[in-house]
């Protein structure tokens, strides 16, 4: 390049004066945006969410997104409410003992089993004008426990011995076993005049060649309050009022879900008026909806919804300092889990006690709790052999370092924070934490699974109302190399305590004694802490002001499943 | 010349090939298979249906085996199914490489339409204020990072002033022409910042090269203006070494275009690669790269072909 | 063996035309500054009293003050402390990175220019081959690869400077081309010098031809080439930080306080502001003295087009 010819000074200021224009630019951010679009006659939603759906195949792989956007197309039998209650969505009359759709039958190896009867809406049709009728029901049990169909959870449709057709509309489900959640049938139904052809062809190939992957758009595909009429992949999915919906019918002519990933490009979306809300199950993280709130709190409403997304701790019980249960109760003690709270989240997400949502019914007041009580901290963990020694680091009397490492999903910037609070505050009570985060693909599909982490996971399971958690505090589901890694008891906790409480919950039918049991459960779960509880996650629903009827559940059944309850009023 | 591209085309298919074993063993080194990831995201698989699962999707094969059947089944033009879109990876990636195509030419077009002149008019007049001018804009351009621009121009255009979309492709349905231009502003100005810097600093330093050049002079004082020798001589003599360049930064504009996608959720290559690498979805992820390496090896020909038609001297053997 | 030709004058006279770039000099004075500011953090740390790592939840994104010069972060980190640890851990990747690159690249470089036939040949086709692929859907597919599976101990690749090694060594993986084709051409024209032949004569091997007498009369095109790449390295930092794989929190670079930031670019802006003009002005002013070390060292090609 030539030599300049202008003073120097110049030219250093001229990119920093144009660095702050751009700064400037964001500074008066705060400032009423543009007029949004005329709110002519509104009869388009347009959602955002942060996750485009992979298949739309309903029992093949399992995501939010796909679960949110099908859930306004299609409905399973059964379902939790907003009250998490088990309710009747697709059938008419919830089956139980009490109302004689239910019994107990002795199964032929002398164990007992149920059969349950259901009956579907007598209007329920498929968008192309078939009616939804019992043998959907019998070919998506076939599909479904056929080994090669590709489903993910086979054990669903395993644990069905047979199934009666009584009419059209009528089926008995016979179940090889009794438990408490005997008449919960959350299966989607699979169109089985467009999908049974397609099945039987190849049932190898058929997650390939199923019309919910070849022909997505297909009315016969959907029966609920809209069908999808158009998927450009990555982008975004258009859904039209189906009119065969027996339903009320729903206020918007077409409802639009647009994936965008990136945060902060989804909450410009909203503010330019490119789209309309954003999804609580798929939005904005807690802190940025809170920031939002404070800035646009007149033109949008954000309603939080602390739900069944429990954020915790999971412990490598192998770890030598964490086997220790005084260890881990004074890590408990060591943090300030309600500043964090209170600080970070406004006191949007609850603390919690233990694995069950207060929410929950079967939540226990009287579970042992843990304050933060550093001296506390201090005094277990000297009974436990960690003596506070040079630098502030305990050591044991080999000499070892308190040192454990916490490991948590990169790009989920709440837990990378959290994690970095935690570190300092357990480094006052001498313990040294090491902070290392792994992409949720790295730590869900390796590090968890294949149990290859050394002290501290932290991450969030998310779960229904009353569930049973065998599949992450069993001994039987601990993952090895022998059974493939299959189950999520990645602590390695066994407790033959917990296995028993476990086993019996499940089959204890009465509604006081199974409360009585969970609430030993949790007890036994706050004492032992396999894992640290933290907080209960709050989605963060941010709707326009018109938008009304959207009700968050805190489940896993989104808020989708009721999309015909929402409307728009000025 | 005919020759001289197919000879080419051939060396790149090459490349490619050793490229897809590559890339196909860097994959089998990411940690955890797609059932994995499976199996974390449902409670309810048990071990019988991971080991179910493993055995229909292959992954209980050795490395090679599994490549070698990719690659007979690939040839005959079957890409495989991909586990993220749940669908056939030859239909999944029709669209986004459009999209990219789309983003890419029209941000290069954008990127030599500014900075030719720009290059042209500094090499012309070195070292006065005009030229500092231009080669600070150009230093500026390439020194930022892609992701914050496109956040900053998004901010101001479309929360702030509100006068172009924020993200996407087209309205929802369709939309004309002029939609879907306004949806490609953005993204194409993001994206063509840097590429602007960059080839204004070649097109100056290739148009001062040659106007010293003898010949130039000589043309000169033949009487030609000055204007007509710049046009005629001088900008098709630069030219031979911007659109070498200019090939070989098509990897490099690639990879802006990734971060540009994401940013505008911008369906195109770039986004749907990542997505696939983050989603361990090995097909797709696979064809993906593959596909980008070939644009870019096409990218290579091209100039290639451009380059014999701006440099007789290659023409004619 | 004194056969090299004297290298005094031609340095001297480089450092009179790199004084005339005044830009170059400017950025080159700002680069020191911020290099010895990052070198120095511990202790400009300590004399501030300002602790990168002490999270205050009471006091979070509070605007300047005597105690925090720059306010604090979404924790009530300083973050003046942590721009400080972001640029050291920036620098340390962009200019370790460089330099692996850089290695690399002349090794290949010298062996195919000095050895030329097939050898070139493949080495050239393998050069053409990795500047023609996207290279970062190419970088997140490496970042991507688990170390265990290649035999790297656990202990080692989860501490936390791991990340760093691992993107220093992903991005010198394929960030080597540049230099190898420099070093390539400059080899080729050296080789046949006279104090070449003269050493060859003399019965040095090809290892002491090549690192002895090349090399030192090649290392123009790898000086300038390496301080341009740094700033690009830099930047590539940042946007795999954006995409959730460059240095990896709680260590701080530029680039994942610049990503962290643009999340709460609605609420707090100065917080972008901060890493987004360091990242600026770091890399705008290793553009600039790569321009002028070009000018001052190989004045003909400064003039041309470069790669």
């Amino acid at each position: 390049m030539a030599a300049p010819t202008q003073p120097e000074p110049a030219a250093m200021r001229t990119p920093r004066q144009w660095l702050a224009l751009l700064a400037l630019a964001v500074a008066v951010l705060g400032a009423p945006p543009v007029a949004e679009p005329a709110a002519a006659a509104r009869d388009r939603l347009v959602i955002g969410i942060t996750q485009f759906p992979s298949t739309l195949h309903p029992a093949i792989d399992s995501m939010m997104a796909k679960t949110y956007v099908l859930r306004m197309a299609l409905r399973p039998v059964t379902a939790f409410d907003h009250d998490w209650k088990l309710v009747c969505v697709l059938c008419t009359e919830l089956p139980s003992f009490e109302n004689g759709m239910a019994e107990i039958e002795a199964l032929p190896d002398g164990g007992e089993g149920a059969a349950v009867t259901y009956r579907l809406h007598p209007e329920a049709t498929w968008g192309d004008g078939t009616p939804v009728t019992s043998a959907d029901v019998v070919f998506t049990w076939e599909a479904g426990r056929h080994p090669q169909s590709g489903f993910a959870a086979m054990e669903t449709y395993n644990r069905i011995t047979g199934i009666d057709v009584l009419d059209d509309k009528t089926f008995t489900v016979h179940f090889d076993r009794v438990t408490f959640d005997y008449n919960a049938f959350g299966i989607d139904l699979l169109p089985a005049h467009i999908e049974r052809e397609r099945f039987e062809a190849d049932p190898a190939a058929y997650r390939n060649r199923t019309a919910y992957v070849t022909e997505p758009d297909h009315p016969g595909l959907y029966f609920g309050p809209y069908r999808i009429v158009e998927v450009a992949s990555g982008s975004h999915l258009v859904l039209r009022r189906n009119p065969t919906w027996y339903g009320p019918e729903p206020a918007f002519e077409t409802v639009v879900v647009r994936a965008v990933e990136n945060t902060s490009a989804l909450e410009a979306n909203l503010l330019s008026g490119q789209i309309d809300y954003i999804a609580g199950e798929l939005g904005l993280s807690i802190d940025q909806a809170l920031a939002f709130e404070r800035r646009h709190g007149d033109r949008f409403r954000v309603e939080y919804k602390p739900g069944l997304i429990y954020e915790h701790i999971d412990l490598d019980l192998g770890h030598p300092a964490l086997a220790d249960a005084r260890v881990r109760q004074a890590l408990m003690h060591g943090m300030d889990r309600e500043t964090i709270s209170r600080q970070l989240f406004d006191g949007r997400q609850p603390v919690a006690h233990s694995n069950v949502n207060p929410l929950d019914w079967v939540h226990a007041e009287d579970v042992p709790t843990y304050a933060h009580d550093p001296a506390r901290a201090a005094a277990l963990l000297d009974e436990a052999g960690w003596r506070m020694g040079a630098g502030g680091l305990r050591r044991d009397a080999a000499g070892t370092p308190l040192r454990v490492t916490l490991m948590t999903t990169a790009g989920n910037r709440i837990r990378e924070l959290v994690a970095q609070v935690l570190q300092s505050q357990w480094r006052a009570i001498g313990v040294e934490v090491r902070v290392v985060n792994q992409p949720p693909r790295v730590l869900f599909g390796d590090t968890l699974t294949r149990r290859r982490f050394d002290g501290m996971v932290m991450f969030a399971w998310i779960s229904s109302p009353e569930a049973v958690p065998r599949t992450t505090l069993h001994s039987e589901s601990i993952p090895t190399p022998e059974n493939g890694w299959a189950g999520q008891n990645y602590t390695g906790y066994a407790s033959a305590d917990m296995d028993a409480l476990i086993d019996a919950i499940e089959r204890e039918l009465d509604r006081d004694k199974r409360a009585a049991l969970w609430r030993r459960l949790q007890h036994l779960y706050a004492t032992d802490l396999p894992a640290l509880p933290l907080y209960f996650r709050a989605d963060a629903f941010v709707m326009p002001a018109w938008l009304k009827g959207v009700r968050p559940t805190g489940h896993q059944y989104p808020s989708s499943m009721w999309v015909e309850e929402w409307r728009a009023a000025e | 010349m005919l020759r001289h591209v197919l000879h080419r085309l051939a060396q790149s298919a090459v490349v490619l090939l050793v490229m897809s074993f590559v890339v196909y063993a860097l994959l089998g080194l990411m940690p955890g298979d797609p059932v994995d990831l499976m199996l974390a995201a449902m409670p309810d698989v048990t071990a019988e249906d991971a080991r179910r699962l493993r055995r229909l999707y292959g992954l209980d094969r050795p490395l090679l085996e599994r490549y070698a059947n990719w690659l007979v089944a690939a040839v005959q033009g079957d890409l495989g199914f991909s586990r993220l879109h749940g669908r056939p990876v030859a239909e999944v990636l029709w669209q986004p490489l459009g999209n990219t195509v789309l983003l890419l030419s029209v941000s290069l077009a954008v990127a030599l339409a500014v900075a030719l002149p720009l290059g042209m008019l500094a090499a012309l007049r070195p070292r006065s204020g005009f030229d500092y001018a231009v080669n600070l804009l150009a230093f500026a351009g390439i020194s930022m990072p892609v992701f914050w621009l496109g956040l900053m121009l998004m901010t101001l255009f479309s929360v702030i002033l509100g006068w172009l979309p924020a993200g996407g492709v087209a309205p929802i349905g369709g939309g004309g022409l002029g939609d879907r231009l306004s949806h490609l502003v953005l993204p194409v100005a993001t994206l063509s910042v840097a590429a602007i810097g960059q080839h204004i600093r070649y097109m100056r330093g290739a148009m001062i090269e040659t106007l010293r050049h003898d010949w130039i002079r000589t043309a000169r004082a033949k009487g030609a203006g000055w204007g007509r020798v710049v046009l005629r001589h001088g900008l098709r003599n630069a030219m031979i070494p911007v659109v070498t360049i200019l090939a070989l930064d098509l990897g490099t504009l690639f990879s802006g275009a990734l971060i540009t996608e994401t940013v505008f959720a911008y369906p195109g290559m770039g986004k749907l690669i990542y997505d696939a690498v983050m989603g361990n979805d090995y097909n797709l992820a696979l064809v993906g790269l593959l596909l980008a390496t070939a644009l870019t090896l096409l990218g290579n020909v091209l100039a290639d072909v451009a380059y014999g038609w701006l440099d007789p001297r290659i023409r004619q053997r | 063996m004194r056969l090299a030709p004297p290298a005094n004058a031609p340095v001297r006279l480089a450092f009179r035309r790199f004084r005339r770039h005044r830009l170059a000099v400017a950025s080159l004075a700002l680069l020191v500054v911020i290099a010895a500011l990052a070198a120095l953090a511990p202790a400009i740390q300590a004399a501030l009293g300002l602790d990168p790592e002490a999270v205050d939840l009471l006091n979070r994104l509070a605007p300047p003050s005597p105690a925090h010069p720059l306010g604090t972060d979404e924790l009530g980190r300083d973050v003046l402390a942590r721009l400080l640890d972001g640029g050291r851990v920036s620098l340390a990747v962009g200019l370790a990175t460089a330099l692996v690159a850089a290695a690399l690249g002349t090794l290949v470089g010298l062996v195919a220019g000095y050895r030329g036939g097939a050898l070139d040949a493949l080495l050239m086709r393998l050069t053409d081959g990795v500047i023609a692929l996207p290279l970062l859907p190419l970088l997140i597919v490496l970042a991507a690869v688990d170390p265990a599976k290649l035999g790297v101990p656990a202990d080692l690749y989860r501490s936390e400077i791991a990340g760093v090694v691992r993107l220093v060594v992903i991005i010198g993986l394929v960030g080597w081309t540049t230099v190898a084709r420099l070093v390539r051409a400059s080899t080729l024209s050296v080789r046949e010098r006279e104090f070449v032949l003269a050493a060859l004569a003399a019965g040095a091997g090809p290892g002491r031809i090549m690192f002895r007498h090349i090399l030192p009369n090649v290392t123009t095109p790898i000086i300038v080439a390496t301080t341009l790449s740094v700033g690009n390295i830099i930047l590539l930092e940042s946007a795999l930080s954006f995409l959730g794989l460059g240095v990896q929190p709680p260590l701080a670079s530029w680039g994942n306080m610049l990503t962290g930031a643009l999340e709460l670019i609605w609420t707090a802006p100065a917080l972008a502001v901060w890493p987004g003009a360091m990242i600026f002005l770091t890399v705008l002013a290793f553009n600039f003295v790569g321009d002028g070390l070009q000018d001052a060292l190989d004045p003909k090609a400064g003039q041309q087009g470069r790669r």
